[in-house]
């Protein structure tokens, strides 16, 4: 392996992940302390830590092309690996890289432009006659034109961040009344996320499954797919729960959908992981919507069914090794998903919940994988997306897979922040997503109640909130000093009286 | 695993209402002889070694934690969702219902950051009649616009931030007169 050291520009559970490849491959790795988070888990597993903490700049860190390229340069690491979200999708950084020689890893600038850009994506599809939604001929520059687009293709139509990816910077518009409103906010937020608040406007398919291939290619032209992940469970176009296989698609259309992912890889002469996302209507007919060309959030499920390192492909394909897997070496077995446990209060409209881990504790097991960035005292800052872990369960079947999520959640314990785990409870036990009815409308339309309950629950918690009133009114009362106190004291009133000195 | 008890030996009665006024009447809540509502209950807490606190019941482990305590006012965390109560004994719950028939309903609405983050945009403007659910604010919080809604209907009577001011958690940020 020529790659020897790499720098890993990002944090949280992705930077941790990629340390264990790295790891297991023998690879030295560096990683980059913030001021904003001085104390993450991942400074603690890289080999060696580059320290933005005591500079303040007005790019934030992980964006910051030159400051990284500097960093890489001083400490000679010979590859950097930019994880998802960042620096991940941005062409310019990977020219960049390629300027500096470093080994970029992650498929070639001129690739991350072509898909990054969704206009030439689409037109790209559309040569290899992979199937599309009606909408612009490239990028609309304000309200009144999309407002002409939507007449002409009917509404509901959907605008997209040009640059964007990630749910950001996109804005469904029911009616033509809405459109100026919902322009205005989609490229305030595409030019806030992407600094590009390029527009463009396509047909919205309502209520389609969210389904994407895995695709993976090399520098000689082989390329490979390793099935579907679905990812219809979303919320503002967030991916909040995946699986790995789909029970919409059977063998021959997988095998289309397949087919259809690697002639727009190598269309871009495509090398590492992507991912290539369509839309599956109900009818299930589907629609090419964009490639990401980066590793996913979700990529874990993609591992659990096939056994194949994706991460550790990643690494072997940028320093310039051949694909040696082939498309009939693929075997993908039984059932995957995945949680994604961010910090927000599900019983408040999923906002942010920022504070302090004071308490971790994840299940264990054979077919349990955590992917995490957080353990005890960690802290959630506000400068940061809020996703805390990914919990993944693996089974022979949905079902099982099912059971397993449901008794892995319970066992997920965090104490000091709210988190999305009563959520996932609720999916995991809705009829219909058990019988893998449902699509990306799951959310709004299914869910009665967005978080899961047991009938004495309220009670149980009043009887906590007493037993704490009364435990401490005691302790009140005993009006002489007491040197013992803490003994047969509530560990909450003990917990209290900590955080008050 | 250590059992959470109490030595005391006088058993009293507490009332853990929640902010939609249902009632738990909570008798003995040291002993064995534990009544909810009249019903003889076996509720268990302990505390593990990693610093966890459970509740057990039913043969069924329930997360519990404490995460707001202010006087007798109590915000519990129980497997991951929060529920508000007031304890009261029973004679200041009596005295609350009392007063409660003597107190008006605000008309001022003070709307608040649901989280920390930057003010983009104020979609309203004072004096402006505003329904109820329709977007006031954009606040921008972890990568995220946030549409801040109305929850009543009304007349902004008062803004106190503007575009770009960034804001703490329940900071106010307009009044609306209902």
């Amino acid at each position: 392996m020529k790659i020897k050291s790499l720098l890993i520009a990002n944090r949280g559970e992705i930077a941790v992940r990629i340390t264990e490849t790295a790891k297991k491959l023998g690879i030295k790795t560096y990683g980059i302390k913030t001021a904003k988070e001085p104390n993450a888990l991942y400074l603690r597993l890289v080999d060696d830590v580059i320290d933005f903490s005591q500079s303040f700049d007005e790019i934030p860190e992980f964006l910051d092309i030159e400051r990284i390229i500097d960093a890489i340069r001083q400490c000679k690491a010979d590859a950097v690996h930019p994880g998802y979200g960042f620096l991940a999708e941005n062409p310019y950084f990977a020219r960049r890289c390629e300027e500096e020689k470093i080994i970029f890893i992650g498929p070639p600038a001129s690739a991350i432009y072509k898909m990054g850009n969704k206009t030439i994506a689409k037109q790209i599809a559309q040569k290899h006659n992979v199937p599309l939604l009606q909408g612009s001929q490239g990028n609309v520059k304000n309200p009144k034109e999309a407002a002409d687009i939507a007449a002409k293709i009917g509404y509901p139509v959907i605008l997209k961040a040009a640059a964007g990816g990630g749910g950001r910077g996109m804005r469904i518009v029911e009616k033509p009344s809405n459109m100026e409103k919902m322009f205005k906010m989609a490229a305030n937020e595409s030019e806030k996320a992407f600094n590009d608040s390029s527009l463009f406007i396509e047909k919205y398919v309502r209520n389609p499954k969210h389904i994407e291939f895995q695709i993976m290619g090399d520098r000689f032209g082989n390329y490979i797919h390793l099935g579907e992940r679905e990812c219809s469970i979303q919320r503002k176009h967030q991916k909040l729960i995946e699986e790995s296989p789909s029970s919409a698609l059977d063998e021959k259309l997988r095998e289309e959908m397949g087919r259809a992912s690697i002639s727009i890889a190598r269309a871009v002469n495509y090398n590492s992981a992507g991912t290539v996302e369509f839309l599956l209507d109900a009818d299930r007919n589907f629609f090419f919507m964009e490639m990401n060309t980066r590793i996913q959030v979700e990529h874990p499920v993609t591992e659990m069914v096939s056994g194949i390192d994706l991460i550790e492909w990643q690494i072997r394909i940028a320093d310039g090794q051949k694909l040696t897997i082939h498309q009939n070496d693929v075997k993908l077995s039984g059932w995957a998903i995945e949680c994604r446990i961010n910090a927000e209060d599900v019983q408040a409209g999923f906002s942010p919940n920022t504070g302090i881990i004071e308490k971790v504790s994840f299940p264990k097991g054979k077919n349990i994988r955590i992917d995490t960035g957080i353990t005890d005292y960690s802290v959630i800052t506000p400068y940061f997306d809020s996703m805390v872990a990914k919990l993944i369960v693996h089974a022979e079947t949905r079902d099982k897979a099912i059971l397993n999520m449901v008794l892995a959640l319970k066992k997920v314990w965090i104490k000091g922040i709210k988190t999305t785990i009563p959520f996932c409870l609720a999916v995991m036990d809705h009829k219909k997503f058990k019988k893998g009815d449902f699509n990306t409308s799951f959310i709004e339309k299914e869910m009665d109640k967005l978080y899961y309950n047991e009938d004495n629950d309220e009670m149980l918690a009043a009887y906590v909130a007493a037993f704490d009133f009364a435990a401490e009114l005691e302790t009140d009362r005993t009006a002489k000093p007491d040197f013992e106190r803490g003994k047969n004291i509530s560990p909450w009133v003990l917990n209290k009286r900590l955080k008050s000195l | 695993m250590k059992l959470l008890k109490s030595t005391r030996k006088t058993e009293p009665e507490y009332i853990a209402v929640t902010p939609a006024s249902k009632k738990y009447a909570i008798r003995n809540p040291f002993s064995e002889d534990l009544k909810i509502n009249g019903h003889k209950q076996d509720i268990k807490i302990f505390e593990d070694e990693e610093g966890f606190t459970f509740i057990e019941y039913k043969n069924k482990k329930y997360l519990a934690e404490i995460i707001e305590k202010n006087q007798n006012k109590y915000t519990v965390l129980l497997n991951g969702l929060s529920y508000t109560f007031t304890i009261e004994s029973p004679i200041s719950y009596r005295r609350r219902k009392y007063l409660e028939k003597f107190k008006q309903t605000n008309k001022l609405e003070i709307v608040t950051a649901p989280m920390p983050g930057k003010i983009l945009e104020l979609l309203v403007e004072e004096n402006t009649k505003v329904k109820e659910g329709e977007a006031i604010i954009i606040l921008e919080a972890m990568k995220m616009q946030n549409e801040i809604i109305a929850v009543v209907a009304g007349k902004v009577r008062k803004i106190h931030v503007k575009a770009g001011d960034s804001v703490t958690k329940d900071e106010a940020l307009m009044e609306i007169e209902r």
